[in-house]
């Protein structure tokens, strides 16, 4: 949100509820799993049983398979492709190239950030692994014979790896083919106020910078991106079933593309295993599977292989990022600049859904009141895959959270302040909300000493700085660090004035149906990966109908049936679509309540609704009452005449503001002063997400976020060489951790509710990706601060944590440590 | 997985592999796939035939016979894990067995296959050199014993002729006094070493050294022996300098790389803690009892 947007907070028409919504931990209680109840998720029985149907698992009669040939080369020009030798084949049916397609207008796609993308390469290769040609055959092990049979031939150019050396004036220009570009620069971009920042630095007492790298990562979902397109020449129609975290979204680029007009694309996102932003985008393979199924008339499956996924699909970060923050002698932060060097590769093809070119970037004042801010940011095209996508997280909040809250300790370690403390200070006070923050966003609500206070005690952290002490002194052979992040999100996208995807403004949607036997379908225009949606959106009904959870099955992902939506990431389902849910319901209320009235004799007005009971019954006579399932008998079998017959309701949200979930993690770590191995000691996770659904899917979101933050911290990056090879690019080399590399975490939460959500509830499922990278290297940090270290860059790896002891002088000479006797079975003896 | 086609052949006894080895063109031996598999699915492996030995039945086992611990070509890491002689008798293999891989692979991945694989970052080989072990090949002209330290030739590559099957591993079976460890470092389950140390300690009667085995892994060409910093433990009672002295030895002795893995100073620096650490391990198991030195 740019400072001269419009930030009042309006409230929506379904705002507040005739009752005033689900009360914080105190809900229907009707024990029909409503909100706030542990329902076990509807959707595992058909994951734990091998039900799933993801996308290849479809077959389809007569498929083909696809299989794409890729550049070994990072930059070069295609002098010449020969399909002949793959053509020869049997089993090959085509070979395609950017020839093919241009004759179809599919060489080219536009990327979300309205950059013009090769489906396949025209002229030149600017990432390795890139898009060269398509084998399609009869199965897929044929394919990929093809696809090694196509023989293409490169004038292999100087790659240019590294936004930094991009930048140089003798760096060769990556993206020649674009008018005006005449260098790899892509834009820049400032926020926040630079003369009243300068000012507040030129004024404090003590200043802090420090360079922090925030590396190229991959998403990596367990299912790789893939789909099945099938072209109905009978009905001119287009299915696709693709591993899509935004199905509607992707209909309308896909019509837009192709020119197949929308109401003849159908988009189907079946079970995916994992998104995290990966899926978000349209990648070639997409484009080149429908094309084929167009020409050839047959369904084409394209299945990416793990590598393919990691070396040529959206990356995250890549930020190098320079932070300094202005405090008075005592701790208090007046100022926070940040300039950043961008790299988003060979297109700007970032995931990006604000208005802004850097998203939620600026949201970088985090949990704290701060005077003045000032950021700064430039990006640049290098040879290597495309990408930038909102890994697990809102649109580079990430990056910022990292930004603040690395900073912070840096802050405190300068001025031998204890860094829980220094927070406390500074912290937003929780009687100051809504609050606009320096660079303009508006939060709707927090408490964030609460939640630091319970996670300190959780932490046990009196005593772990004790401990930490006691080890300096006795010259320890393991240190102990404490890390702390008190963090703040921004997640919920829309409001649509802010947010858009390719001009369409993020609200989203639900679809309410009530049958006449009493039972429901909720269908909902944002998609799942995991979240648990088919259980979390029954609760939100099940919630405010008084229906059994049983009772509701909930629908998404297949844009033929399916409200038109935006799709799930940023954490924005249940802000915004779970939102929709909740308003779909109560409109459905009010229609219950005529015909309750008609059922029970009575007056409409005089008709109350008890979301205790989860009944509707008479005012000032509770025995006159009927369940919503006696209503939806009424509204199909003796509609009142005044109504139409039927129960349903549709509600499209356009939320008034973000939500800003906030939290505080403490983690406390071992380090090795031999081995410069890590050990976590304790993790703490303390949530605040306002209202909470289903207490367990949120613990399991957290976990698995945890999981992620620490594969961030400790081991993952996607690593080039100086040709731009990828060297980080499979699962040898891009490590993820393991349930082994993962402690126990203990989680706790807080609950402030959101003021502007209609049940109170703030978007969960990304706060300890976004929250625990900075806990993680706090901790690290704070195990040998008291030596001068003020920054390890991530993945912390042994080695790295080795060479930062080992330039603090903190190193053990490898010792035995120990003598040994013999043992006689007697008492040891002297030697 | 889209491996390119290749014959695949199962025979069941020793000798009709022996035999197919002998008469196929450049044919690769499949036993649990561990690093075959992806090697296929890579395409970097092209075979265009694959003698798949897991239906021969005489292979399957692991067990204490005629003063040897056998390991036969299909016993899975995930056996040596669970057997109840390694436990408590061969502190080296216990200590490796679970820090190879993962479950699923451990499940799969043979002990023979690894020594037959010769990757220098493998762990066995390792544990093979400190316990002087030996692999057992067959050929068409029958069965010959190749001592470990003349087993590994450089990567992936070994003194094996083309025609023959490794059929089994051992080592001595565990004398009075004998203790063993293994200590490896690595960044993730799953992730090969960036070092590793397997010891062994024999101690008298009067609780000196009277032999010991270092061996080394991912820090060289091939799995590698300590010779010196054995030479200088042996006829020596185990002490906290005597230990240091031993990994300053071993470290010497490595000559490891810099890689994703890690940086080459870093690496060899882990060879000394390593070695201490499995020293101390190994010291204790063979019966001597620690002792913390005043600082």
């Amino acid at each position: 949100m740019s400072s001269e947007s419009d930030n009042t907070t309006e409230p929506t028409e379904y705002q507040h509820d005739d009752d005033g919504g689900p009360q914080p931990e105190k809900h229907c209680g009707h024990g029909r799993g409503g909100m706030g109840e542990e329902v076990t998720r509807k959707e595992d029985k058909r994951f734990i049983t091998g039900r799933g149907n993801y996308v290849d698992d479809i077959k389809k009669p007569r498929m083909l398979h696809c299989e794409i040939v890729r550049s070994p080369h990072a930059h070069a020009r295609i002098e010449d492709i020969d399909g002949s030798r793959a053509m020869a084949l049997d089993d090959v049916v085509a070979v395609l190239t950017a020839d093919d397609l241009l004759e179809h207008g599919l060489a080219t796609m536009p990327t979300l950030m309205d950059d013009t993308q090769d489906v396949l390469v025209n002229d030149k290769v600017k990432f390795q692994s890139q898009e060269v040609a398509a084998v399609i055959a009869t199965d897929r092990y044929a394919a990929k014979d093809g696809a090694e049979k196509v023989e293409v031939e490169y004038d292999v150019l100087d790659p240019v790896i590294g936004a930094e050396e991009a930048l140089e004036d003798d760096a060769p220009v990556i993206r020649e083919e674009l008018d005006d570009q005449d260098d790899n620069h892509i834009f820049d971009w400032e926020t926040g106020d630079a003369e009243a920042t300068d000012a507040v630095f030129d004024a404090a007492d003590v200043t802090v910078e420090e360079q922090m790298e925030y590396q190229r990562l991959h998403p990596a979902p367990i299912e790789t991106c893939g789909c099945v397109a099938d072209w109905d020449p009978g009905d001119d129609k287009m299915t696709v079933h693709m591993t899509s975290q935004a199905p509607h979204a992707h209909r309308t680029l896909f019509s837009q593309v192709s020119g197949i007009p929308e109401h003849k694309v159908r988009i189907v996102s079946p079970d995916v295993g994992g998104g995290f932003g990966n899926k978000v985008p349209i990648y070639p393979g997409y484009v080149v599977a429908a094309a084929a199924s167009y020409v050839l008339e047959r369904p084409v499956k394209w299945v990416e292989e793990r590598s393919e996924n990691i070396q040529t699909t959206g990356f995250a970060r890549d930020y190098d990022m320079t932070g300094e923050l202005a405090a008075t002698e005592n701790g208090e932060i007046k100022g926070v600049k940040v300039d950043v060097l961008a790299d988003h590769g060979a297109y700007n093809a970032a995931a990006q859904p604000s208005k802004f070119p850097a998203g939620f970037f600026n949201i970088f004042t985090g949990s704290y009141d701060i005077e003045a801010a000032h950021g700064s940011l430039t990006a640049a095209y290098t040879n290597t895959a495309p990408g930038g996508v909102a890994y697990r997280c809102s649109f580079r909040v990430t990056e910022a959270v990292y930004l603040i809250e690395r900073m912070v300790k840096v802050l405190a370690d300068e001025l031998d302040l204890d860094p829980a403390e220094i927070r406390r200070r500074n912290f937003i006070p929780s009687d100051a909300f809504p609050y606009e923050s320096a660079t303009g966003w508006n939060y709707d609500s927090g408490d964030y000493e609460k939640a630091l206070d319970k996670a300190l005690e959780m932490a046990d952290y009196d005593h772990y700085r004790e401990e930490q002490q006691r080890r300096i002194e006795e010259d320890a052979d393991k240190l102990i660090g404490i890390g702390i992040s008190s963090f703040t999100e921004v997640v919920g996208a829309g409001p649509g004035k802010q947010c858009d995807i390719a001009g369409i403004e993020m609200f989203d949607s639900a679809d309410l149906r009530v049958n006449p036997t009493g039972n429901a379908v909720l269908r909902v225009g944002v998609q799942t990966q995991g979240q648990g949606h088919e259980t979390t959106f029954a609760q939100i009904i099940a919630e405010e109908l008084g229906m059994d959870v049983d009772n509701i099955v909930v629908e998404h992902g297949d844009t033929d049936t399916e409200p038109y939506g935006l799709g799930t990431y940023g954490s924005r389902s249940t802000p915004v679509a779970g939102a929709a849910a909740a308003v779909a319901a109560r409109k459905v209320r009010d229609k219950a309540k005529s015909i309750a009235a008609n059922e029970l004799e009575a007056a409409e007005e005089d008709i109350e609704w008890d979301r205790e009971s989860g009944e509707f019954h008479v005012a000032g006579a509770p025995e006159r009452s009927i369940t919503i399932t006696e209503i939806a008998a009424g509204a199909y079998m003796n509609h009142p005449g005044s109504e139409e017959p039927g129960l349903e309701a549709t509600n499209y949200y356009d939320p008034p503001e973000m939500t800003y979930p906030f939290g505080s993690y403490i983690v406390i770590v071992e380090v090795d002063r031999e081995t410069g191995e890590v050990d976590f000691e304790k993790f703490v996770a303390v949530d605040d997400c306002g209202n909470r659904i289903n207490p367990m899917i949120i613990e399991g979101q957290i976990h698995g976020g945890l999981a992620q933050g620490i594969g961030t911290a400790m081991m993952e990056h996607v690593t080039y060489d100086d040709n731009g090879n990828v060297t980080g690019g499979d699962f040898m080399n891009y490590l993820l951790p393991t349930a082994k590399e993962i402690p126990n975490f203990d989680t706790g939460h807080t609950v402030t509710p959101s003021p502007h959500h209609p049940i109170g509830a703030k978007g969960v499922g990304e706060s300890p990706t976004v929250g625990s990278p900075p806990a993680i290297v706090n901790a690290v940090v704070d195990a040998m601060s008291h030596s001068g270290v003020s920054h390890v860059e991530m993945p912390m790896t042994p080695d790295a944590v080795w060479e930062a002891l080992d330039e603090a002088e903190l190193t053990l000479e490898p010792s035995a440590n120990v003598d040994f006797a013999f043992d006689t079975s007697e008492e040891p003896a002297d030697d | 997985m889209k491996a390119a086609s290749f014959e695949h052949h199962e025979p069941t006894t020793v000798e009709e592999a022996v035999s197919l080895l002998e008469s196929l063109d450049e044919p690769t031996i499949l036993a649990g796939g561990q690093s075959l598999v992806p090697m296929l699915r890579f395409r970097l492996a092209r075979p265009d035939t694959v003698i798949d030995i897991n239906g021969i039945d005489s292979l399957e086992y692991l067990h204490e016979e005629d003063g040897y611990l056998r390991i036969g070509a299909l016993a899975r890491h995930a056996d040596v894990e669970d057997t109840d002689v390694i436990a408590d008798r061969y502190g080296s293999f216990a200590d490796a067995a679970p820090l190879i891989a993962d479950p699923q692979i451990r499940n799969q991945g043979t002990v023979v296959g690894s020594m037959a694989q010769a990757d220098p970052k493998g762990d066995w080989g390792s544990v093979l050199i400190a316990h002087d072990g030996e692999v057992t090949a067959r050929g068409p002209d029958g069965e010959r014993t190749i001592p470990v330290d003349e087993l590994f030739l450089l990567p992936y590559d070994t003194s094996l002729m083309d025609d023959e099957l490794l059929t089994e591993a051992r080592v001595p079976a565990p004398v009075e006094g004998e203790g063993s460890a293994y200590h490896k470092l690595k960044r993730k389950t799953g992730d090969y070493a960036m070092a590793g140390v397997a010891a062994r300690l024999v101690l008298d009667d009067d609780g000196r050294i009277e032999d010991a085995g270092i061996g080394m892994t991912a820090v060289d060409i091939t799995n590698a022996r300590a010779a010196d910093a054995e030479a200088h433990l042996e006829g020596e009672r185990p002490s906290a300098d005597l230990f240091e002295e031993a990994g300053e030895l071993a470290a010497e002795a490595s000559n490891p790389e810099s890689d994703e893995h890690g940086d080459a100073g870093y690496k060899e620096r882990m060879v000394d803690v390593l070695t201490q650490r499995a020293l101390g391990d190994a010291a204790e198991r063979a019966g001597a009892v620690k002792r913390r030195v005043p600082q």
